[in-house]
């Protein structure tokens, strides 16, 4: 296949896992060679479609009734060109927790959907969601797990003892579930533990509230080094209420640390990775998981081995599966203009 | 594979057994089995379960678990794709499977379909009155404050809504739980809003009375204490998955809990614990009163009456008024 062109619009510059696989996509070499991408941020809620010279167009846009007029507009202006969608956001557990109006939602995204050859779901949980769903028809959905540079990860030493400082990384929201974890982590009695938070957010105050008069959790800012954070920790906990994907469990399991997820949307894309499932998000469910997780050691070991080896695939597979869309993508063309 | 899966749990109920199997057995629907849980009976139960002629019938014997946990193994062992629940004192109306079958294949984002049910006596006699719930346009709230699924016998669930929200317990070696099982009441409203928060599975009901739901008498407001304090314990482990939701809803839902406890005690004839429920369902929220007018003012008149007149009289008032003999209503 001859090198493309590639746009890549975006319109949420503050949303970490976008921007983050953004870096990946322009940075990475296997990407290089898929193409010449160029990122374009686009102003949320603007009606008319950007001018764009690009063959291929991929769309890390949001999708809601206001987005949409330039969505159409988009296809309109490129009814030739290739466009693609990659869904950063939408699972079922964001659906079942902050959709009131299901009908209407679900109108809206097969609306928004079927004006792209192609919807990327960034999980296979994600993806089987959509297809459950009838959000996409099957034939345009495909599934490419998100990915960041691991190289600084995957040279971390492993952590194969009994865990000991937990971490949990990500912005102090809602979605990440952080209050339940540290409710958590309040009923564990070893006073070995640590619970390091790292990120920060509109929730701060409460969290640091509902941790205050328990001196083994401790708050830090994001580092421009996460790996040299992700050192410090034995283990990563992942309570989201909802996750598409969940990058941060994938740095985890490249750095080696035992991983603990939410049974929900693309984190159980981990579970199969290595990572410890833990389910219902209630309190109990959590400090049962932390304290089965810090006493289990050596049976914590097969897990981690296997989160290594299946993060360093998933960084070599994720360009792989770009390639073979893209190359799907330009044989239909071909066919169709020879038709 | 039967595409469809109904679990019956069945503890000490010899007297109920074969009504409800039989109902079960005069499905219209062709595609299903039944499987029946023995949860360590010391009656009859399980002799009558091996002697009933129905090649569908499935038995599974446990030990003694409780409801949820007989429920839960019917769950492991169901190999359909639809899961009903019967409870062993309740009926199938002979068109129900048939009837959520064929809305579960027209409706593929409804996970729990459910119908209003008839009550009926101990002696399988209607009593003229319904459980009729709203049927659409059911969100998480509407389930907290009223649950409309309203009894164990009326949903037929999705399996994959099931698997969804399925989870296994530290010390639990067998098989996953998908109802709690540390709960002895509001097992059920439990289970419906873990899965009408945490997954995108809809709640739909059909109508007609599809299920007899059985009442049966006395020793009602017995309970009512343990049973506010396990909707209360439900109610702290489920607000980790959503502070928002509960700090809004609570409120109203604990004042339709109450109403309701507080219709048990009045059936019961138990004034003083009628009383205090009335009080504290208003205290906790009026929603009940302007979103149920007429049902909120019958109840909370009821409740004082019975205080002003005893039980007695209160119950000859009752009878005069409604024509009926019903001792009981377990009308949400």
């Amino acid at each position: 296949m001859s090198p493309k062109t590639i746009v890549h619009l975006v319109d949420d510059t503050t949303a970490g896992g976008v921007m983050r696989m953004l870096d990946f996509i322009e940075t990475n070499p296997e990407m290089a060679r898929l193409g010449s991408h160029r990122v374009q941020v686009v102003a949320r809620g603007r009606l008319a479609a950007p001018q764009l010279d690009e063959e291929i167009i991929v769309s890390h846009l949001s999708v809601s009734w206001r987005n949409l007029p330039m969505l159409v507009g988009l296809r309109a202006r490129y009814a030739d060109r290739t466009l693609i969608h990659v869904e950063h956001s939408y699972t079922g557990a964001f659906t079942g927790l902050k959709v009131r109006h299901r009908t209407r939602f679900f109108a809206l995204l097969r609306t928004a959907y079927s004006l792209f050859d192609r919807v990327i779901a960034v999980s296979e949980g994600q993806g089987r969601w959509l297809a459950e769903r009838g959000l996409v028809r099957e034939e345009a959905l495909a599934v490419i797990p998100s990915c960041v540079d691991l190289a600084p990860f995957l040279a971390l030493p492993g952590r194969y003892g009994a865990p000991r400082i937990i971490g949990a990384i990500g912005r102090f929201d809602e979605q990440k579930g952080f209050d339940t974890l540290i409710r958590a982590f309040r009923e564990t009695a070893d006073p070995d533990l640590r619970l390091r938070l790292i990120g920060e957010g509109a929730d701060r105050a409460a969290l640091e509230e509902l941790a205050s008069g328990d001196s083994r959790i401790s708050f830090h800012g994001y580092s421009s080094t996460p790996a040299a954070e992700m050192a410090k920790l034995d283990m990563v906990a992942m309570p989201s209420r909802w996750e598409a994907y969940g990058l941060v469990a994938l740095e985890a399991r490249a750095a080696g640390r035992a991983l603990l997820v939410a049974q929900v949307d693309g984190l159980q894309d981990h579970i199969e990775g290595g990572a410890r499932a833990v389910a219902g998000g209630t309190v109990e469910a959590w400090r049962e998981a932390i304290e089965t997780a810090c006493k289990t050691g050596p049976a914590l070991h097969i897990g981690i081995a296997w989160g290594r080896i299946s993060a360093a695939d998933v960084q070599r597979t994720t360009p792989e599966l770009w390639a073979k869309l893209l190359n799907k993508i330009a044989g239909h063309h071909h066919s169709r203009d020879a038709a | 594979m039967p595409k469809a899966s109904i679990v019956v749990p069945a503890y000490n109920v010899a007297a109920t057994l074969p009504a409800t199997l039989q109902s079960l057995r005069a499905q219209t629907f062709a595609d299903y089995e039944i499987v029946l849980v023995d949860d360590g009976s010391t009656d009859e139960t399980l002799e009558i379960a091996q002697s009933f002629d129905c090649d569908r019938l499935r038995i599974v014997e446990q030990a003694n678990r409780g409801l949820a946990g007989a429920r839960n193994s019917g769950i492991a062992a169901a190999r359909g794709e639809l899961v009903g629940f019967c409870d062993s004192d309740d009926l199938w109306h002979p068109t129900k499977l048939e009837r959520h079958v064929r809305h579960l294949d027209a409706r593929p984002e409804v996970g729990v379909s459910y119908s209003a049910s008839a009550m009926i006596d101990e002696a399988g006699l209607p009593l003229g009155l319904s459980q009729t719930p709203r049927l659409t346009n059911i969100d998480a709230a509407h389930i907290f404050r009223r649950n409309p699924v309203g009894n164990g016998s009326a949903p037929v669930i999705r399996r994959a809504a099931l698997d969804a929200i399925a989870w296994r317990p530290a010390g639990e070696f067998i098989r996953d739980w998908w109802f709690d099982e540390s709960f002895r009441q509001s097992e059920d409203i439990e289970c419906w809003l873990r899965m009408a928060l945490t997954t995108d599975w809809a709640f739909e009901g059909i109508r007609g009375d599809l299920t007899l739901y059985r009442i049966n008498s006395g020793g009602l407001s017995a309970g009512v204490e343990a049973q506010f304090r396990a909707w209360e314990r439900l109610v702290e482990k489920l607000t980790p998955l959503a502070p928002g939701f509960f700090e809004r809803h609570t409120p109203a839902a604990r004042a339709y809990q109450l109403r309701y406890l507080c219709r048990r005690a009045i059936s019961d004839g138990d004034a003083a614990a009628a009383a205090t429920l009335a009080r504290r369902s208003f205290q906790s929220s009026r929603r009940p009163l302007w979103e149920e007018p007429a049902k909120s003012a019958t109840t909370f008149a009821a409740a004082l009456a019975l205080g002003a007149l005893g039980a007695d009289r209160f119950q000859s008032l009752r009878n005069a008024v409604s024509g009926r003999t019903a001792t009981s209503d377990q009308t949400l």
